[in-house]
């Protein structure tokens, strides 16, 4: 009885210990990854390829097109849309970036304080990024409009009424500015986070050595925060590169007037959708926004680390 | 053998003919263009799927009542009906129909209509018998307007028409000196109070709030296209004289300092904010204006839109019926019946549109008024309707009145002259077209 006991513990633990090898099958890895890489497939990788093919062919909405080489491209450098979307892409990036960098900061460095009703400023602070970006681009259209608030304001003290929507140049300007005030709130929560972990000695000792705000702020806070400052103007300049809604909210469908205003993702909107869309062509200005989001990337935090490596000699010395 | 590999290899050899099956069955889908389903002609059964454009909203229980009726009628068909928000119809028509899944009857503008039939996923109901034999039910204007240029047929059924008078607001027309009671019917005139209008004003006040628009350029009297719609004409020497015109206008003041960018619905708002003094609309405006602008609904006047051609432009709407579709004799059958004499008159009498069918136009209804406003709009509207055309060429896509659009823009800002612009604007359009 007790020897079949044994027998029968003896093949329990023969097949947990087979059930363990096969748990540890090299294919494992793979199946439990399965899930994931299957809907990365589905929902990235695959429209991805799609729109890398598409960008040579001359498909349409309903046509699937034929291969047609470099033409998309040819095309994209007589198109004079095409241009005008890459300035203002290319200056949203140039004029957005410093402030998404430096105001969330600086309004990270307020809010870090631990003062009595500090929550409440970090909460109003957080409000523009929960906000429906349509609905607050509405209240901007809105205080905006030549009879809007702002102008109201301005005839109040004498100036006379500016057309914010109706010029341009100020629209564009003005669609930077909700890009900035927008994203203030969400770029202060990663700079609380990395101001977190900035030690108080430094600034205690920078203090004694009798370094002032500004000092401590340009020796101690930034360097400290120095990788959070380009990973914060990495996510900004793609995002900023890439912007879409608050142009269209601000400038309507045809992007401003005569369509100055134009971003090269509404060139893809315009020129993709509907039922007669141009999808390679689309796909076209698509992979090049990809290829200078990409390199753009690369650009500043090669930057960062360029700077870092020179601090590190500094530090050495 | 490595042990992944293996694995890889007992994965992917039961793959294989999984693999080859979908791709057959994937090949079965796809007919080339050919057309597949049932037969046109055959029995009146099965499910089919209806779709209308934005019309849930307020008209539910109507079309849940026309589905019921239809049922009952044909006891063997099942009608799903669904409806799609206004913003990106197209977007969602494109997709279906890329993906086989268009419904059986599907609500269209013909320049919709136009790339989908092209694209042969629509039933050319003028090479059907079974649903050619309804066309004389529909007004002449009506199936034309639903006819293709090139694709030889209708593709789809007349359904509701839309055209609008234009409002203005005589309590600016007062303080500017003008007789409220004799608004602009010609272009002539138009421009003529409009200079009016932002002299007297000082500039404050604003005639228009849009840009003309190609159905603006058809009105003046512009030829917008070759006969056999392949070429844009709209550069000719009249278009050129309406931008010069609309130029003026904009240097003095006429136009609304916004008009560059704005969309139909903006216009709509600085018309009720009483920051302009033309507006087209229709008469479900008039609601809108009684409930948000009180004081702008007491001096609300209503005329015709200029026009210089004796034939007012009109917005047509239709039904077509999907050609691969599975049961196209109950989508035919349907499609016909939503868009019958009674049931379109019916639908005309909840929401401000027109029947397109034959003779509904003379129903007192339509020719009497019957002393409120919305009824001297209806009876004014369905008079302008008669001889009315769709002055939108079908095969103009988005893209293409967006450059219109931005050319007429530039002109107006003095970036390029009005023939200039005119010109680059045909010229793109132009490229465009060649390509399609």
């Amino acid at each position: 009885m007790a020897r079949g006991d044994m027998a029968r513990n003896d093949t329990a633990r023969r097949d947990t210990a087979r059930r363990g090898v096969r748990l540890h099958h090299p294919a494992t890895p793979w199946l439990l990854l399965l899930p994931g890489l299957g809907v990365l497939a589905a929902f990235s990788l695959f429209p991805f390829l799609t729109t890398v093919h598409d960008a040579f062919t001359d498909a349409r909405t309903l046509v699937p097109g034929q291969w047609v080489g470099l033409r998309n491209f040819r095309d994209m450098l007589h198109d004079e849309q095409f241009w005008v979307a890459l300035r203002n892409s290319a200056l949203y990036v140039v004029l957005v970036v410093p402030f998404t960098v430096l105001l969330p900061l600086l309004l990270a460095l307020l809010v870090h304080k631990r003062l009595p009703g500090m929550g409440f400023f970090r909460s109003a602070f957080y409000t523009p990024v929960v906000a429906s970006v349509v609905a607050v681009a509405l209240i901007w259209s809105w205080m905006l409009d030549d009879r809007g608030l702002v102008n109201g304001i301005l005839k109040a003290l004498g100036a006379g009424p500016v057309s914010f929507l109706g010029d341009s140049w100020l629209l564009l300007i003005s669609a930077m500015a909700l890009t900035v005030w927008k994203g203030l709130g969400y770029y202060m929560v990663i700079y609380l986070a990395a101001l977190a972990n900035v030690p108080r000695e430094l600034h205690e000792a920078a203090a004694v050595d009798g370094a002032g705000p500004l000092r401590r702020f340009a020796s101690v806070t930034v360097p400290a925060v120095r990788s959070t400052m380009v990973l914060v103007g990495a996510l900004s300049s793609v995002s900023a590169f890439k912007v879409f809604s608050e142009v269209f909210l601000l400038a309507g469908p045809t992007g401003g007037p005569a369509g100055e205003d134009t971003t090269l993702v509404m060139l893809v909107q315009r020129t993709g959708t509907g039922l007669d869309g141009r999808v390679g062509y689309a796909s076209a200005l698509s992979l090049v926004i990809f290829v200078i989001a990409l390199l753009l990337m690369l650009l500043v935090l090669r930057a960062g680390r360029g700077g870092d490596a020179a601090e590190r000699r500094e530090e050495r010395r | 053998m490595h042990p992944s590999r293996g694995v890889v290899r007992r994965t992917v050899r039961p793959a294989v003919p999984l693999l080859a099956l979908a791709l057959a069955l994937s090949a079965c889908g796809s007919d080339g263009g050919g057309g597949g389903g049932s037969s046109a002609d055959g029995r009146i059964e099965g499910r089919i799927t209806f779709q209308t454009w934005n019309l849930r909203a307020g008209y539910k229980d109507y079309f849940e009542s026309l589905v019921k009726e239809f049922e009952e009628k044909y006891p063997d068909v099942t009608v799903k009906w669904q409806d799609q928000p206004a913003e990106h119809y197209a977007d969602k028509l494109g997709a279906d129909a890329a993906a086989g899944t268009l419904p059986d009857v599907v609500n269209v503008s013909p320049d919709l209509s136009y790339p989908l039939a092209k694209a042969g996923v629509l039933l050319n109901l003028d090479k059907e018998p079974v649903a050619a034999k309804f066309k004389g039910e529909y007004t002449a204007e009506a199936w034309r307007g639903n006819t293709l240029p090139g694709l030889d047929g209708a593709y789809a059924f007349p359904w509701y028409l839309t055209t609008g008078p234009l409002f203005y607001n005589k309590a600016l027309f007062r303080d500017a000196g003008l007789d409220p009671e004799k608004p602009p019917r010609t272009y002539d005139e138009l421009f003529g109070a409009a200079a009016e209008l932002s002299r007297r004003s000082g500039g404050r006040t604003a005639t228009l709030a849009g840009t003309p628009a190609i159905e603006d350029f058809g009105r003046y009297g512009v030829r917008l296209m070759d006969e056999d719609a392949t070429r844009f004409t709209y550069n000719e020497p009249r278009g050129v004289e309406l931008l010069t015109r609309y130029k003026r206008l904009h240097d003095e003041g006429g136009l609304d300092p916004q008009a560059l960018t704005s969309t139909p619905e903006q216009a709509g708002r600085k018309f009720l904010e009483q920051k302009v003094a033309m507006n087209p609309g229709g008469a479900n405006d008039l609601a809108n204006f009684r409930k948000n602008a009180p004081s702008l609904y007491r001096n609300l006047g209503i005329t015709d839109a200029p026009n210089n051609t004796g034939k007012p432009n009109m917005y047509v709407m239709g039904l077509a019926v999907n050609r691969n579709g599975k049961h196209k004799a109950a989508a035919i059958a349907f499609a016909h019946f939503v868009t019958d004499r009674k049931n379109q008159e019916a639908f005309a009498h909840r929401v401000a549109v027109f029947p397109s069918t034959k003779g509904s136009l003379d129903d007192p209804y339509w020719t009497k008024h019957d002393g409120t406003d919305e009824g001297r709009v209806r009876v004014a509207s369905a008079k302008s309707l008669k001889g009315a055309v769709n002055y939108t060429p079908v095969v103009m896509s988005d893209e293409m009145k967006t450059i219109l659009r931005n050319e007429v823009a530039k002109a107006l800002q003095g970036k390029k002259s009005p023939k200039e612009a005119l010109d680059d604007a045909v010229a793109q359009s132009d490229r465009l077209l060649r390509r399609k």
